[in-house]
């Protein structure tokens, strides 16, 4: 640790070039769309400061917004309600499996695949029947057929089948954090709890649990974070139709920006998101504090 | 441990320069670069590059071919000028496009579509007018009637485009005798059509309807029917109308008959323009409706030669065939800030001087914006290519596109309306009211 015992000076030179990387390209950015986000601007021509009726708009007026943020938020519910799961997986793979490596890699497969590949692939298993969609295949041949859907153009289920996609993407990503959180626990621990009679899922209780909780929120503001700015499988996929039933914040801002042309007003949904993911961060980490504070 | 500490600093202090060094290291290379090229060419014109945005990047298209060959006879009598390529897929180009305006540094040429859409480059002065270009050689008398219009405001022309296309539909003459049916004369009959192809088990129609603008472009078809005439759009921005108006509600509801005869494939919102068409081309529906661009392709795919095409036909007994959805190609347009303005309309003179010589002989000659001369039977071309030659001789006027008539908002609120009645039934009033909705919040 003695070697961590550096002057400030020299870790603020070694800081300095990432900082300035960081400001220049995260921090600026956010900064220039907030001021865009004041403009009725169509991203080429003159533009006209109007304060905040872009939000205003957006709040009041907008007819497509609120469900958008509703479709957002939804996402990172569900993307979250995997980590549990992922979590189990993991602690079976690390308990049951002799050389769990190959296993670990097969889930994180789906991760390393383009998000365009991953969207054309799930667009022909969710392809309607008539055009040899596998899913529906599937529940024809177990005798499902009244179940059957166009699952990506049938405005109230297009969303749901996009969740699925998302699920199916990420669960490997997040079986891979737990796992290498799992694998760092030292072996001596559960050795002592074994003379003290804890073993299997009482270990996995008292031991596993408590420790993973630094890397499991890790996991969470990943997903939740992440999937708030859901925007490449959707484009891909379905483009946010039909007639919006699959718009997100991101595509909405997206479209708005390049295809309405309301630079202004797609900045306005740019900031949103941006402070909504603040939100929720501030808001996972204060829960998780409360919880690593119980066991640390 | 001095001695450490300055190494440390001495380290870090070599990495943060390294990394600014970097930055300004790339840039130098690209002047230097530059400037060599100059210098080799001292004796001679001063060396200049002009970038040419375009978006034929497909090597097998004849328009690529047509292009690369026009561009090499051009820098052989002008030695001193380079023509450099950026050929980019169209949704590429109209995005690199937009934030290239954005930063103000639009290419020598790019590419630009027609009235509304290209209103916002014009306005904002990235564009250079071209009347004297276009006086030059006599290429303004090249270009069929009136289609300069659409690339033109206050008396000036920003733009020269190189197609003029009308909305046909093709079909499937083995897929018609197979279901037993005929041409339809009206709507109604297409709908009927449509219902017997279908009780046969044959696709009726098919659209790539994730792109929005095909549906569109269908529906504004019929609205030039119900509304007995074009200039239904030009009347609700003049305010003389609005959505709401008798013609534009009956429209969406002969729209929604047709969708729900089913007519088209399972799942259309999943399938984008290029999927959309490929079914018709790989003969697994009967009828397709597109601009007469589609002809090309069409020429080359498995079902060439079992194809014909026909007018859309009138709607509830209103509309005259004749009248057509006509789409004006996109537009070759120049920055104004080009630091070669001269020689780049120079160039743009000559590659339009002879597109339509060059694009006939390459077989891309249906529906080029200039007069084309020769004989498209005797060149070899097919029976579907001179009936629809024969199409554009009949047009008697018509409409353009819904995003090339409105602004980009009310544009887009009216796509999405039309993409939901494809998975949606509505009420016909519902969506004219979304439409006013929407162009009055997009016009204040």
């Amino acid at each position: 640790m003695n070697v961590l015992k550096v002057p400030g000076r020299t870790i603020a030179v070694f800081i300095l070039p990432c900082l300035l990387i960081y400001v220049g390209l995260v921090f600026v950015p956010i900064l220039v769309s907030f001021y865009s986000s004041l403009l009725d601007w169509n991203g080429i021509g003159a533009s006209k400061f109007i304060g905040f009726d872009n939000y205003v708009q957006m709040f009041t007026a907008d007819p497509v917004f609120w469900p958008a943020v509703k479709r957002t938020l939804m996402f990172a519910v569900f993307s979250m309600v995997e980590i549990p799961v992922a979590l189990f997986v993991a602690i079976l793979l690390n308990r049951y499996i002799r050389k769990p490596n190959f296993l670990v890699s097969s889930y994180f497969l789906p991760v390393i695949l383009s998000v365009v590949i991953v969207g054309q692939l799930w667009k022909t298993i969710y392809n309607p029947a008539s055009l040899g969609g596998m899913l529906n295949q599937v529940l024809m041949a177990v005798g499902l057929e009244s179940w059957t859907k166009a699952w990506l153009t049938d405005p109230s289920v297009a969303m749901y089948a996009l969740y699925i996609v998302a699920l199916w993407q990420y669960l490997g990503y997040h079986v891979l954090i737990q796992f290498t959180g799992i694998q760092n626990i030292p072996s001596e621990v559960y050795e002592a709890a074994k003379i003290d009679g804890a073993e299997g899922f009482t270990a996995d209780r008292y031991i596993t649990l408590p420790m993973v909780v630094p890397i499991f929120k890790i996991s969470i503001v990943l997903a939740f974070i992440g999937s708030l700015q859901a925007f490449d499988m959707i484009m891909v996929m379905t483009g946010g139709g039909p007639a919006h039933a699959t718009d997100v914040i991101a595509t909405l801002m997206y479209n708005m920006s390049f295809l309405s042309m309301k630079y202004g007003y797609g900045s306005a949904l740019a900031s949103f998101l941006v402070v909504l993911c603040l939100i929720a961060t501030v808001i996972i980490n204060f829960l998780f504090k409360k919880l690593e504070a119980r066991y640390t | 441990m001095n001695k450490r500490k300055t190494l440390k600093a001495v380290l870090a202090g070599t990495m943060a320069i390294s990394l600014t060094a970097c930055g300004t290291g790339g840039e130098s290379t690209g002047s230097t670069g530059a400037a060599g090229g100059d210098a080799g060419k001292d004796a001679k014109k001063d060396k200049i590059t002009i970038t040419f945005q375009n978006i034929w990047p497909d090597a097998t298209d004849p328009k690529n071919k047509l292009m690369k060959k026009v561009v090499a006879d051009y820098e052989a009598k002008n030695p001193n000028v380079k023509i450099e390529l950026d050929s980019l897929n169209t949704d590429q180009q109209k995005m690199k496009l937009k934030t290239q305006a954005a930063s103000k540094e639009v290419p020598d040429i790019t590419v630009v579509n027609p009235a509304e859409q290209m209103k916002p480059f014009v306005e904002a002065g990235l564009l250079a007018p071209l009347n004297d270009m276009l006086d030059q050689n006599g290429l303004k008398g090249t270009f069929q009637q009136g289609i300069l219009d659409y690339y033109s405001f206050n008396g000036n022309t920003y733009a020269v485009p190189d197609g003029n296309n009308i909305g046909v539909v093709y079909y499937n003459k083995e897929l018609f005798e197979k279901g037993g049916v005929k041409i339809p004369t009206t709507f109604e009959e297409m709908v009927e059509t449509v219902k017997t192809l279908k009780s046969k088990g044959i696709q009726p129609m098919v659209i790539g309807e994730k792109d929005t603008w095909t549906g569109s472009f269908l529906f504004m078809n019929i609205l030039l029917r119900t509304n007995n005439g074009p200039g239904f759009l030009k009347d609700v921005a003049a305010k003389k109308k609005t959505f709401e108006d008798p013609a534009f509600v009956e429209a969406v509801s002969k729209m929604q008959d047709l969708i729900q005869a089913g007519a088209f494939q399972e799942g259309v919102t999943s399938f984008d323009y290029n999927a959309g068409e490929n079914l018709f081309k790989t003969g697994k529906a009967a009828m397709y409706y597109m601009g007469s661009w589609a002809t090309g392709g069409i020429e080359t795919s498995s079902v060439n030669g079992k194809v014909g095409v026909f007018k859309f036909p009138t709607v509830g007994g209103k509309g005259n065939p004749d009248e057509y959805m006509l789409a004006p190609g996109s537009g070759f347009a120049v920055s104004a800030n080009s630091k070669h303005l001269k020689e780049t309309k120079d160039f743009l003179n000559y590659l339009m001087i002879n597109y339509p010589k060059e694009a006939f002989a390459n077989k891309g000659a249906v529906g080029v914006a200039q007069t084309v001369e020769g004989d498209f039977k005797a060149a070899g071309y097919s029976d579907m290519a001179v009936e629809i030659t024969n199409l554009f001789k009949s047009v008697k006027g018509g409409d353009l596109a819904f995003d090339n008539s409105m602004n980009p908002g009310t544009s887009q609120a009216h796509l999405t309306s039309i993409q939901n009645l494809f998975v949606q039934k509505k009420e016909p009033k519902d969506v004219a009211k979304e439409h006013q909705t929407a162009f009055e919040a997009n016009n204040k």
